[in-house]
C-alpha cells in the first residue's frame, strides 16, 4: 500500500538487495537481436526506428564525433524504454533518481568538453565569446558563458529528472482524485478520469521527448567539440 | 509470453555462456574454451514462421489448453481477481486509474495502428527479400543472355560458308570487270591505230585526184585559144536562141 505521494519513487530493494539493478538492466530484453537477414516483426520495427534515429542523429558529427554514434543511440534508447516502462502501473522507474541523470550527464558532457580542450583548445575558449560583443562588456561576458558551461551537466540531469518525475506525480495525484471523487459525484469522475487520458498521452509523448532532447544536446556539446 | 522469452533465451545462452568472457581474467586464464569445436554455422535450426498463439496479448494459448480438461480458465481467472480484491490483496489506489488510464490508451493504440504497424514491419522484410531475388535475377538473366549469345554465334559460324561464297563471286566478277576493261582497252588502240593508217591512205588519194584535176583542169585550159573560145560562145548563143523560141511554143499548144 502507497503511503504518501513519493512512495513510488523509493528505490526498490528486495530483503535489503537492491533490486533496481535489475530494474535498470531490463529494458534491453526488449529489444532482441538477431542474426538472420529476414526477422519477425518486432525485430524489424525496432532495426528500422534504430536506424532512423542513428542516421537522423549522426549525420552533423564528423569523423571523430562519429565515433560516440554507440553511445548516443544506446543513450536515446535506454532513456526512452525506461521512460516508457516506467508508465506502467506499480513500477520504477530509474530516471526519475537524480543520482543515476546525474551519473549518465556528467561523463557525457565532461568526456566532450575535454576531449574539446584537449584537441581544439583555441576553438574551446573561443565559445566563450559570443562575436561582436562590445569591450567593455567583456570580463562579465566571460563569466556568464564560464558559468552557463559549467551548468550544462546539471541542466541535463535535473531536466530529465523534473520532467519524468513532475509527470508521474501527477498522474499520481489526478489518480487519487479521481479516486475521492469516484464515491461522491460520478460525472466529475468521469470528467477527471478524461483529464488523467489526457495526461496519459502527453506522458508518453514527454517519455520520449525526453530522451531525444537528452541524447540532443549531448550530441550538440559533441559538436562544439570535435 | 515473457516466459517463452526466457526459456529460449536461456537454451541459447547457456552453450554460449561457456564462451563468455566477463568471468574475470584469472578465470579466463584458467579455463579457455575459445574456438574447440566447429562453428555451428549451417545447421541452425529454422525460424518458426509465426510466432506462439495468444490470447488478450499476455497469456499464451497453451495456458488455456492446459487448463481446459481441468478448470474453466476465465472461471478461474474471474474467481482470482475477486479474491484478490474482496480480500484486499490488491488495494484499489490513486495507482489503479493511472493503471486503467495507461492500459486503456495502450490497448486503443495497439488496436488502432497495430495492422499498420504490422504491414509496415511485413513490406520492410519483403523489400528486402525481394532486392536479393533482383539480384538473383539478374545474374540469372545476365547469364542466360550470354548463353544466347553463344548459340546464336555458334548457328552464325555454321552458315559462314554463305559469307566467303558470296566474297568468291564478287572477286570473280571484279577479275570479270577488269579482263574485259582491258580488252576494250586493247580493242580501241588498235581500231585507233589503224583508223590512222586508212585517214592517211585517205588523204593521199583526195590530195592525188584533185592534183590531177588541177593539172587536167590547167592543160585543158592552157589548150583552149581565143579564136575557139570565141566560136564557142557565139554558138552557144545561137542555140539558146532556138532553145528559148521552142520553150515559148510550148504552151500554145
Amino acid at each position: 500500500m502507497n503511503e504518501n505521494l513519493f512512495a513510488s519513487f523509493i528505490t526498490p530493494t528486495i530483503l535489503g538487495l537492491p533490486a533496481a539493478v535489475l530494474i535498470i538492466l531490463f529494458p534491453p530484453l526488449l529489444i532482441p537481436t538477431s542474426k538472420y537477414l529476414i526477422n519477425n516483426r518486432l525485430i524489424t520495427t525496432q532495426q528500422w526506428l534504430i536506424k532512423l534515429t542513428s542516421k537522423q542523429m549522426m549525420t552533423m558529427h564528423n569523423t571523430k564525433g562519429r565515433t560516440w554514434s554507440l553511445m548516443l543511440v544506446s543513450l536515446i534508447i535506454f532513456i526512452a524504454t525506461t521512460n516508457l516502462l516506467g508508465l506502467l502501473p506499480h513500477s520504477f522507474t530509474p530516471t526519475t533518481q537524480l543520482s543515476m541523470n546525474l551519473a549518465m550527464a556528467i561523463p557525457l558532457w565532461a568526456g566532450a568538453v575535454i576531449m574539446g580542450f584537449r584537441s581544439k583548445i583555441k576553438n574551446a575558449l573561443a565559445h566563450f565569446l559570443p562575436q561582436g560583443t562590445p569591450t567593455p562588456l567583456i570580463p562579465m561576458l566571460v563569466i556568464i558563458e564560464t558559468i552557463s558551461l559549467l551548468i550544462q551537466p546539471m541542466a541535463l540531469a535535473v531536466r530529465l529528472t523534473a520532467n519524468i518525475t513532475a509527470g508521474h506525480l501527477l498522474m499520481h495525484l489526478i489518480g487519487s482524485a479521481t479516486l475521492a471523487m469516484s464515491t461522491i459525484n460520478l460525472p466529475s469522475t468521469l470528467i477527471i478520469f478524461t483529464t488523467l487520458i489526457l495526461l496519459t498521452i502527453l506522458e508518453i509523448a514527454v517519455a520520449l521527448i525526453q530522451a531525444y532532447v537528452f541524447t540532443l544536446l549531448v550530441s550538440l556539446y559533441l559538436h562544439d567539440n570535435t | 509470453m515473457l516466459s517463452r522469452v526466457v526459456l529460449s533465451a536461456a537454451a541459447t545462452a547457456a552453450p554460449s555462456l561457456k564462451n563468455a568472457a566477463f568471468l574475470g581474467p584469472g578465470v579466463l586464464q584458467a579455463t579457455r574454451t575459445f574456438h574447440t569445436g566447429q562453428p555451428h554455422l549451417v545447421p541452425v535450426p529454422p525460424l518458426p514462421e509465426y510466432g506462439g498463439k495468444v490470447r488478450y496479448g499476455l497469456i499464451p494459448e497453451e495456458f488455456f489448453q492446459f487448463l481446459y480438461p481441468k478448470t474453466g480458465p476465465y472461471v478461474l481467472g474471474t474467481g482470482l481477481i475477486l479474491y484478490a480484491l474482496s480480500k484486499e490483496i490488491y488495494v484499489i489506489s490513486a495507482e489503479t486509474f493511472t493503471a486503467l488510464s495507461v492500459l486503456g490508451v495502450m490497448v486503443y493504440g495497439i488496436k488502432k495502428y497495430g495492422p499498420f504497424v504490422a504491414d509496415f514491419a511485413d513490406k520492410l522484410n519483403e523489400q528486402k527479400l525481394a532486392q536479393l531475388e533482383e539480384a538473383k535475377q539478374a545474374s540469372i538473366q545476365h547469364i542466360q543472355n550470354a548463353i544466347d549469345t553463344e548459340k546464336s554465334q555458334q548457328a552464325l559460324v555454321q552458315k559462314r560458308h554463305y559469307l566467303f561464297d558470296v566474297q568468291r563471286n564478287n572477286i570473280a566478277m571484279a577479275l570479270e570487270v577488269t579482263y574485259r576493261e582491258r580488252l576494250y582497252r586493247v580493242y580501241k588502240e588498235v581500231k585507233n591505230r589503224l583508223d590512222y593508217h586508212i585517214s592517211v591512205q585517205n588523204m593521199m588519194r583526195r590530195k592525188e585526184q584533185e592534183h590531177m584535176i588541177n593539172w587536167v583542169e590547167k592543160h585543158v585550159v592552157q589548150s583552149i585559144s581565143t579564136q575557139q573560145e570565141k566560136e564557142t560562145i557565139a554558138k552557144c548563143i545561137a542555140d539558146l536562141k532556138l532553145l528559148a523560141k521552142k520553150a515559148q511554143a510550148q504552151p500554145v499548144m
